[in-house]
């Protein structure tokens, strides 16, 4: 079965106004199959939004630089029409975003944000749009949406927001969701809140979802399979039970230092000494030299391919496989 | 918002008491005698007395604002001590022509400045761009006396398509009375349009990068409605009031383009109270000038209130 969205040696780079240019992505290949959920790890900068605003066409177009290919149910999205764009996105195509806060319109009303996108997409009378506009909510677990729904976004909380958010991204039952960060800028109990209907969500839907986080208990209870951005590329990519149990990349190593085991509540990422490194000038070899601890000679020389390592994982590393190093 | 608005009806009324004071007392301070203005020709001391003491002249200065203020309530500003018109007549023959002025010029700079603004602002860096940035600095930077010279020496002298001088009420003949106003508005709405311009710009920009355009964008809306709905609606909503605290300076600037224009409005009406030392109309005016503003400030808040969702509560 061919996946629902398959994505080909995407480059993206950001043209500066003083002429530099930043690599913000290079080279990834991804692919998630209808019903699927992959998660997307990495440290802050890595380029997990930027690939999820490229897949969803959002990216400045006068600035921004996007190659490769992003296939989704068969077409590239990057030699799409603007229009069949704009007619998959918020309809087979949706996303959640970082900002909770900041991402609804503070001039209307909740409602109208969520009926406009029906309004959008599946047409019919305003009065069928805010009636499903309140089932969104409800599935939400936003409290009385019947009275909500007429609310202005300064009124609710980030945590309600978010949902908001979430409700308007499955307003027309997507194939496709991103969800980025979904619950990173969120206190402690809304996170673990936001995460539970994310699950719910999933069961019920059936969409596939790329789910980015740093959180790795999350990705862990989540995901069916996990890829792992480092400097723009992916280092590794692997089912999500044979990720955590071996990992094949050191920086994937790194990240699962501080927690081991499956069965404790999320930890973040595990910070790893040193600096990621400047994106206008990336290195020539391996991007990860400068903080691997199992640096060669070699890894300097050329950047390393991605090779399999067992079916379905894949690694960024010219020591992979890495048990013996690891134990 | 009624709160709001009841708190801000009480605020009017100390403000209007204390720029009245202020207006009567700068007026001792001019030079020359009001009794002397209204005796023209008369030089008998004894006729002048009589004057004097037929205005209340020889009272002390609160008395005579008490009695000034006390007319005023019930709309009675004294009467022109040139021509004996009643003050409250001459106001109300004067004050609609600047209005109308006034609602033109400010229109012209909202039609002219807002999508110039929006445009500049969706086409950042292209020819655009740089032509309503150039507009713009023109507008400001033009004065409006040259500009009204140039107008009227294009459309007047040269195209004869418009009349140089002169007004006709709206309610007598319409076109008439746009093609009398039509330039004079535009020298006074030019600058304004500018400034409206700017601001529309620099605010569409910031609210183009925000967050929630993307939303709009990502639930798959056009462009049109991505940029006249979800962006121009919160960058337009400083804008309002902006618009509305720049019809302070279309009143100064009445001044000087009415004279350009010969037409016979409110600024023409001060200007000539105040060369003919015709001290009532001064205050009439003056007083009159001062209320339209603040009421003008009062819509601009009310607006600003009205378009915001954050502030109606
Ligand atoms: N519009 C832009 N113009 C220029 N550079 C950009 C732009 N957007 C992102 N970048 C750069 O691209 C890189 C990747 O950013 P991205 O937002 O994808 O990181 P991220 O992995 O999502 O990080 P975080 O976990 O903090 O959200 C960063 O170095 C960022 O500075
Ligand atoms: S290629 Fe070399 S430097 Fe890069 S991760 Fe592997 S061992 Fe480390
Ligand atoms: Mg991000």
């Amino acid at each position: 079965m061919s996946p629902l969205i398959e994505i080909r040696d995407l480059r993206i780079r950001f043209h500066g106004d003083d002429g530099r240019i930043t690599h913000a992505v290079d080279s990834v290949d991804l692919s998630v199959a209808n019903g699927a959920t992959l998660g997307l790890v990495g440290e802050s900068g890595c380029g997990k939004s930027v690939t999820s605003l490229a897949i969803m066409g959002l990216l400045p177009k006068q600035t921004t630089e996007v190659t490769g290919a992003i296939r989704f149910d068969g077409f590239d999205l990057l030699k799409a029409a603007d229009q069949t764009l704009r007619d998959l996105r918020g309809n087979r195509l949706a996303m959640i975003f970082q900002e909770p806060m900041t991402s609804l319109n503070p001039s209307f009303t909740i409602g109208d944000q969520i009926i406009e996108t029906i309004l959008r997409h599946r047409g019919g009378s305003r009065k069928s749009a805010r009636e499903r506009a309140i089932d969104l909510l409800r599935r939400v677990h936003i409290p009385s949406p019947e009275r909500r729904i007429d609310e202005y976004p300064h009124k609710l909380s980030g945590g309600m927001r978010q949902r908001v958010m979430i409700a308007m991204a499955l307003a027309c039952d997507p194939q496709l969701l991103i969800a980025d960060e979904p619950t990173t800028a969120l206190d402690v109990t809304l996170q673990a809140q936001i995460l539970e209907l994310m699950r719910e969500l999933k069961a019920a839907s059936g969409a596939a979802i790329i789910l980015i986080t740093h959180d790795l208990g999350v990705v862990a209870e989540v995901c069916d399979e996990v890829a792992v951005m480092y400097a723009g590329e992916i280092v590794e990519r692997a089912p999500v039970d044979e990720l955590f149990s071996a990992p094949q990349h050191p920086y994937t190593v790194g990240l699962l230092g501080s927690i081991p085991r499956l069965d404790q509540r999320a930890e973040q990422l595990a910070t790893i000494e040193g600096m990621v490194p400047n994106m206008a000038q990336p290195p020539a070899g391996c991007r990860f030299a400068a903080r691997c601890p199992f640096v060669l000679e070699a890894c300097t020389r050329a950047p390393p391919p991605l090779v399999d390592v067992s079916p379905g994982h894949v690694s960024r590393c010219i020591r992979a496989p890495l048990e013996i190093l690891v134990s | 918002m009624l709160n709001f608005l009841a708190r801000r009806l009480a605020q009017i009324v100390p403000t209007l008491f204390f720029v009245s004071v202020l207006i009567f007392s700068l007026q001792q301070l001019l030079p020359g005698d009001p009794a002397l203005v209204m005796a023209g020709e008369e030089r008998d001391p004894a006729v002048i007395e009589q004057i004097r003491h037929q205005y209340r002249l020889d009272q002390p200065v609160p008395v005579q604002y008490a009695y000034w203020i006390k007319g005023v309530l019930v709309g009675d500003f004294g009467e022109s001590l040139r021509n004996k018109m009643p003050v409250r007549e001459l106001i109300a023959q004067k004050l609609p022509v600047t209005l109308q002025l006034g609602a033109m010029a400010i229109i012209i700079a909202f039609l002219i400045g807002i999508p110039a603004g929006i445009v500049a602002a969706v086409k950042k860096g292209t020819a655009w761009d740089y032509g309503a940035n150039f507009f713009a600095l023109w507008g400001i930077s033009t004065p409006n006396f040259w500009l009204g010279i140039m107008l009227i020496f294009l459309f007047s002298i040269e195209l004869g398509w418009l009349p140089a001088s002169g007004y006709v009420p709206l309610s007598e003949d319409w076109r008439a009375s746009l093609a009398a106003t039509i330039m004079p508005a535009f020298v006074l709405g030019n600058a304004i349009a500018a400034i409206l311009m700017r601001h529309t710009r620099s605010a569409m920009l910031q609210v183009l990068e925000s967050d929630y355009v993307r939303t709009a964008r990502a639930k798959g809306l056009s462009e049109r409605s991505v940029i006249l709905k979800h962006a121009m609606r919160n960058a337009l909503t400083p804008i309002i009031t902006l618009g509305a605290l720049e019809l302070g300076t279309l009143l100064s600037g009445a001044v000087l383009t009415e004279q350009i224009f010969s037409i016979p409005g409110f600024g023409k009406l001060i200007v000539d109270a105040v060369f003919n030392r015709d001290y009532a109309v001064v205050q009439g005016v003056v007083l009159v000038t001062a209320t339209v503003y603040i009421t003008l400030n009062l819509i601009a808040d009310i607006a600003y209130i009205l378009v915001n969702p954050r502030l109606r509560g």
